[in-house]
């Protein structure tokens, strides 16, 4: 049997609140955790072949990651799990939640990829490695000056620097190699989620950074509206990151849902 | 006795986009528009090239066809095609294409129908060879870049069993390809196929290519780079107990220009490194920053210092120098040849890019008749190389 081991960052106790990470894994560094820590505990695991975290021989597609987080979220203590995706982690979770989990009770997701929605000569999910570092950067922040220290979403390569270690960079580039084997083509989707996003049975909650140009808000608002229920809201001043870029209310947005209706 | 044999590979450039048209863009590959190819301009640069293969076939030197895509660089695009083309204008020369790209190309069976049917086309004269691809080709033919060897190597074996199975279909279930029913027409002419080149310089690849006997060719790859992948293929043919491999498995491309003297041949000469200052120019998300283009362990090396291998001085006598050019009149090219294959332990088939760069049709037809006439009579029956004394030589 294959037996997948994980690097998992945890903050806070209480309920679980699964986070899947999109670009990179979720820094120890990233302003969302502490605050959201305070609501319940925060469990970060790193995919196979990113951060820490080894990559089994023969895992290689979303087919992999979605079986592998359904373990996740078997193994986890109660039956209240909150899962959280971001960007492609939001394409995860999706897929993940398709699947109706037992233990999933509530879905946040964030500027998530992972589905087709335009005719076929439009690109609704903007290429990541097609696309100059620069480019990426423009689209994928609301402000670029502002990138938390140690975060990095996409145009992560247009930050590095000589003080940054050799460790990150290998760090970097086997998060970003990995990424690719996942998602190449269909870049960054799925062609057949949009048919069962129906299946989805938990509270939905679908959050978009207002500046995102790698996947719109019109985007987001059409995925949501896939989802039974979903609902779909948008965060200021915030891109593809709005959990790096607008923290406080992301967690704001994040707790505000959780709490409803408890 | 070892004679050298000679062959031309001319990527057919299209040198004619306006410099600041190549300036302004951040990639003269994969992205450039191709309102910028003049197709009647195209036509005439094909027209020359096949004179210069029919002149190739006349004078005895053997003919190398490749392909690369959406860029200036090369005009081949579909290496088989150009293959067929030079298989029916030709009589005499053997071909050899390097090759289409077996990475980026979804079917395997398809590419062994094409090679299979130039085979016998040619009446046997096809060699094949396998090139692995990456950088600015992996997005214009929509390839995930990542695993890229490992898929290379079961296209490979997919192609040979394609090509050397005549009992009717079989069934392939392997981990990149599917296939439930092979069954090439024609069968290859040559039996039990072409023989197989492969261009690389890993030295892992370059042992698996000693252990099948392919031929192992290297890019520029000048002396030391050169040596090091022979030495790995021999090394893992003996340790595998098979025979020493002759001087035939080992092939060697450089740019290579042959004029009356060596101070024509150097001016003409300088034409050719357009291939590095101009054609290779690539954004960084074809390059550096593209998922596997080095493995992740080595990505501070590339990322702080840009990772260039490419010389940083390109002049003629900087290239001569490293190994990476032939470059003269027929006695210094011949004698430069002799002194390459001495110092990387023996080397059968040196590939000359000569129709490179600016340098034009006339000027490529006269470096290739004093190639045939006075260089390689001089690159006839060598006596065998001394492999202790070249490996004091290496040292030295």
């Amino acid at each position: 049997m294959m037996k997948v081991e994980l690097d998992v960052l945890r903050r806070g106790s209480g309920r679980p609140i699964l986070v899947i990470h999109g670009t990179n894994p979720v820094s120890p560094r990233a302003p969302f955790l502490a605050p959201l820590a305070e609501h319940g505990e925060v469990i970060a695991p790193s995919h196979p072949g990113f951060g820490a975290t080894p990559m089994p021989a023969d895992f290689e597609t979303m087919y992999d990651l979605v079986n592998l987080y359904q373990d996740v979220i078997d193994d986890l203590p109660g039956d209240n799990v909150t899962m959280i995706g971001l960007g492609f982690g939001g394409w995860i979770a999706a897929e993940v939640a398709v699947t109706r989990p037992a233990k999933l009770a509530r879905l946040v997701l964030v500027d998530p990829v992972g589905i087709k929605l335009g005719g076929r000569e439009d690109r609704d999910i903007v290429h990541f490695f097609n696309t100059t570092p620069d480019e990426l950067t423009r689209r994928a922040w609301h402000d670029p000056a502002k990138r938390p220290e140690g975060c990095y979403g996409l145009g992560w390569q247009a930050t590095i620097n000589d003080a940054m270690t050799d460790d990150e960079m290998v760090t970097l580039a086997r998060n970003w190699d990995s990424l690719c084997l996942y998602s190449w083509t269909p870049h960054m989707y799925n062609p057949r989620l949009k048919v069962w996003l129906r299946r989805i049975a938990v509270p939905t909650l679908v959050l978009w950074g207002e500046s995102d140009g790698i996947v719109t808000p019109e985007y987001g608002r059409a995925y949501a509206g896939l989802i039974p229920g979903a609902r779909f809201e948008t965060i200021p001043a915030a891109g593809h990151h709005p959990e790096l870029e607008q923290p406080k209310m992301f967690v704001d947005r994040v707790v505000r849902f959780l709490t409803e209706g408890t | 006795m070892t004679s050298v044999e000679l062959w031309n590979h001319c990527e057919n450039p299209y040198p004619f986009v306006p410099a600041e048209v190549l300036d302004a863009v951040d990639s003269v590959r994969a992205s450039l528009p191709s309102k910028y190819c003049e197709p009647e301009i195209a036509a005439r640069l094909y027209d020359e090239i096949w004179e210069e293969y029919q002149l190739c076939d006349e004078i005895g030197l053997h003919i190398v066809t490749n392909e690369h895509h959406s860029g200036i660089n090369n005009l081949w695009a579909a290496s088989p095609v150009i293959t067929g083309i030079v298989a029916n204008m030709t009589k005499k020369v053997r071909i050899l294409s390097l090759g289409t790209l077996i990475t980026v190309r979804p079917d395997p069976v398809r590419i062994a129908t094409e090679y299979a049917t130039i085979d016998v086309i040619s009446r046997g004269r096809l060699e094949i060879g396998f090139v692995k691809s990456g950088a600015t080709e992996m997005v214009s033919g929509n390839a995930n870049p990542m695993h890229i060897r490992e898929r290379e190597w079961e296209a490979i074996d997919l192609i040979e069993k394609s090509l050397t199975s005549h009992d009717g279909p079989f069934s392939w279930e392997g981990k990149f390809f599917t296939h439930p029913h092979v069954n090439v027409w024609p069968r290859p002419y040559q039996s039990p196929r072409p023989d197989f080149w492969a261009a690389t310089s890993d030295l892992p690849t370059c042992a698996e290519l000693g252990r099948r006997g392919y031929v192992n060719t290297l890019l520029f790859g000048g002396y030391d780079r050169t040596r090091k992948a022979y030495d790995a293929y021999k090394q893992a043919r003996t340790a595998a107990g098979l025979p020493r491999a002759g001087e035939d498995r080992f092939s060697y491309m450089a740019f290579c220009y042959i004029g009356d003297t060596d101070e024509e041949a150097m001016r003409i000469g300088q034409k050719i490194p357009w291939f590095l200052t101009v054609s290779i120019k690539s954004a960084p998300q074809f390059s550096k920053f593209q998922p596997g283009a080095v493995a992740p362990e080595m990505a501070p090396a590339a990322w702080r210092g840009g990772a260039s291998k490419r010389p940083t001085d390109l002049s003629v006598a900087s290239l001569i120098a490293q190994g990476q050019m032939f470059c003269g009149n027929p006695d210094t090219v011949a004698n430069q040849i002799k002194d390459f294959r001495q110092r990387v332990g023996g080397v059968g088939r040196i590939i000359m890019m000569t129709r490179q760069g600016l340098v034009t049709h006339a000027q490529a037809q006269k470096s290739f008749n004093l190639a045939a006439k006075e260089v390689l009579p001089q690159l006839r029956d060598l006596p065998p190389i001394d492999d202790e004394a070249t490996i004091a030589t290496a040292a030295e």
